[in-house]
């Protein structure tokens, strides 16, 4: 490690570092391509999971009108601010040894992550898709009702106008769940190979001194930051 | 055509009463008016009529079928039956074509280019097809909004305000095609706040004030003979009057201050309010000698030409009267403000509310 040199530029830290990821990037380090692959997965995996039960939650809380449903809508809003540490204590006392479902022998695998990065993503995508189709539910409801639409057709009817809220509310929950470290540590374990993701790997890395690593890292972070929301804008401009 | 009659039919939002009670039959294919303020529940009706949202309590009978015991299939078949305008323009993103070709593509019906032109043509749309649909001005959009109901031939219009915040001439081209459908043999049933229209379109009128069913009857009687002094305020009623209620000779009157009106009333005490219409006073210069049983002397504080006819402001014995009278007599008889005239009228003529 050269930082901090008399002659040299404190910048020059920097710049080293960002040469030397890139230089693990192009061609891609085998063991840097796993993490990558492995932090898709899970993350993609999560939000997937998480969107299969929020956005018929949010389409639900929308179209229904019944008791208790402002105190739902609450419920929900006030689980955007548990912190992500909070939900990490819980998945990981479900899925521990001697918690509920230790026989599952979940704990330290991938699929544990992707349990606790759903119940992450759950309330940002609920409460995105709920906030969208507030303004517009009820005017496709009702257009498509009263011209003649049965359940299926307004179903449809409304989903189609709200696709773009729910392409948000996913990638708005895929980045809040890829960008996880604490609570990924905790139930993954970090373990080389196995449950080691980008977050995790760049903290790791970062604390051992391996600041090369840690940028190539990042710069994938902030590239797969990129290209989701430049598929967003294209989507939405189409 | 359709027949539909309400029974005790109760709404609430919020955990707040919005229809209280209301039990009504409506006109088949003629146009049947609800009317009443804002918050009165107009729109509420009217949804619940459209089959949108369900009732708290109480039924609707169309044709004599009750809804709510429908299965799924046959509330959408019912509610293809019924058409929809809504007060705000609700428009398919897309063209005007698009937006017609909406219904029938949920029905899964074809409809033939004749019948879009025929549609087009008498909405006054022709030329239009291609046009972005929310690019059009606020009249053009409320026509799409019937055309688009026109082309899939229901039994039923429900219009939910279908004139307001538009220009005379857009008010007029929809006024047109309301009586032309109702002409046709549809049930017309359309919320306004607009008396004039409901005098010009009507058969029947509802009066609603916050949730509650004031009066229903033809619109003539309901707008004339209010039940109500919230009707008569509300149709804009030009001379109420209130006052109590004695005998005096032999004869019911009702004393306002300085004036002494004569009434037909089977109560003679108590306190009340007199509707008199405009065109039920007569003015003369001199005062004249007829059954009517009303005579007041007064001056003239304003006079407003309203076009075809002429308002006169007289003050009898501090009670202002509004009169009607024609231009031209308006003008033969030199009236202006600070002229002495009589105002004549019947006890016939003088509608008596109670009060309080």
């Amino acid at each position: 490690m050269h930082y901090g040199g008399k002659k040299k530029n404190k910048m020059e830290y920097i710049l080293d570092g960002l040469k030397q990821g890139l230089a693990l990037l192009f061609p891609p380090n085998r063991e840097i391509l796993q993490i990558v692959i492995l932090s898709l997965a899970v993350s993609g995996g999560a939000t997937v999971l998480a969107a299969t039960t929020a956005i018929p939650s949010a389409l639900f809380l929308a179209l229904k009108e019944f008791r208790g449903k402002r105190f739902l809508v609450g419920v929900v809003n006030t689980t955007l601010s548990v912190p992500a540490v909070l939900i990490g204590l819980l998945v990981y006392g479900l899925v521990s040894r001697r918690g509920p479902l230790g026989t599952l022998g979940l704990l330290f695998t991938p699929g544990a992550m992707i349990l606790a990065q759903a119940l992450l993503a759950f309330p940002i995508i609920t409460a995105l898709v709920l906030a969208a189709l507030k303004g517009i539910a009820r005017d496709s409801r009702d257009l498509a009702l009263s011209l003649g639409a049965n359940r299926l057709q307004l179903a449809l009817a409304v989903i189609h106008q709200g696709r773009f809220a729910f392409l948000t509310a996913l990638i708005a929950g895929f980045s809040r769940v890829i960008g996880e470290t604490g609570m990924t540590l905790m139930i993954g374990g970090n373990i080389k190979g196995h449950t080691r993701v980008l977050t995790t790997a760049i903290s790791l890395e970062t604390m051992k001194g391996n600041f090369e690593i840690g940028i190539a890292l990042g710069i994938v972070l902030l590239l797969a930051a990129l290209t989701i929301n430049i598929v967003l804008q294209w989507a939405q401009g189409k | 055509m359709m027949n539909i009659r309400v029974e005790k039919l109760k709404q609430t939002a919020g955990g707040r009463l919005i229809l209280d009670d209301i039990s009504l039959d409506f006109a088949a294919g003629a146009v049947n008016v609800i009317l009443g303020p804002n918050g009165a529940g107009k729109t509420t009706l009217l949804r619940l009529l459209g089959q949108f949202d369900a009732p708290r309590s109480g039924e609707i009978y169309y044709d004599g079928g009750a809804s709510s015991r429908l299965p799924r299939s046959g509330r959408t078949a019912l509610r293809r039956r019924i058409g929809f305008v809504f007060q705000t323009p609700l428009l398919l993103a897309g063209t005007v074509e698009a937006n017609l070709l909406y219904g029938p593509r949920l029905r899964g019906r074809s409809v033939s280019g004749a019948e879009i032109g025929q549609t087009l043509e008498l909405t006054g749309l022709k030329g239009r097809e291609l046009q972005d649909a929310r690019q059009l001005s606020g009249g053009e959009k409320q026509r799409l909004q019937l055309a688009r109901v026109m082309l899939l031939n229901p039994d039923l219009y429900l219009l939910d305000e279908p004139t307001a915040n538009l220009d005379p001439i857009s008010v007029k081209n929809i006024e047109t095609m309301i009586l032309r459908l109702a002409g046709s043999g549809k049930t017309v049933i359309l919320a306004t706040h607009n008396l004039i229209q409901a005098r010009l379109l009507a058969g029947r009128a509802v009066f609603l004030k916050a949730g509650r069913l004031v009066q229903a009857g033809s619109a003539a009687e309901v707008l004339s003979r209010p039940l109500s002094l919230d009707i008569a305020e509300f149709s804009a009623a030009e001379n109420i009057i209130s006052g109590t209620l004695a005998r005096r000779k032999e004869r019911t009157v009702l004393v306002c201050g300085e004036l002494v009106i004569e009434v037909v009333s089977e109560r003679s005490q108590g306190a009340a309010a007199a509707v008199i219409r405009p065109e039920d006073i007569l003015v003369s210069k001199k005062p004249i000698s007829s059954s009517a049983r009303n005579s007041f002397r007064g001056a003239i504080v304003a006079v407003t030409d309203l076009g075809l006819v002429t308002s006169l402001s007289v003050d009898c014995g501090g009670i202002l009267f509004t009169v009607f009278i024609t231009r031209i007599s308006c003008a033969q008889m030199n009236l202006a403000p600070g002229i002495d005239v009589s105002l004549t009228f019947k006890a016939t003529s003088v509608h008596l509310l109670p009060l309080g």
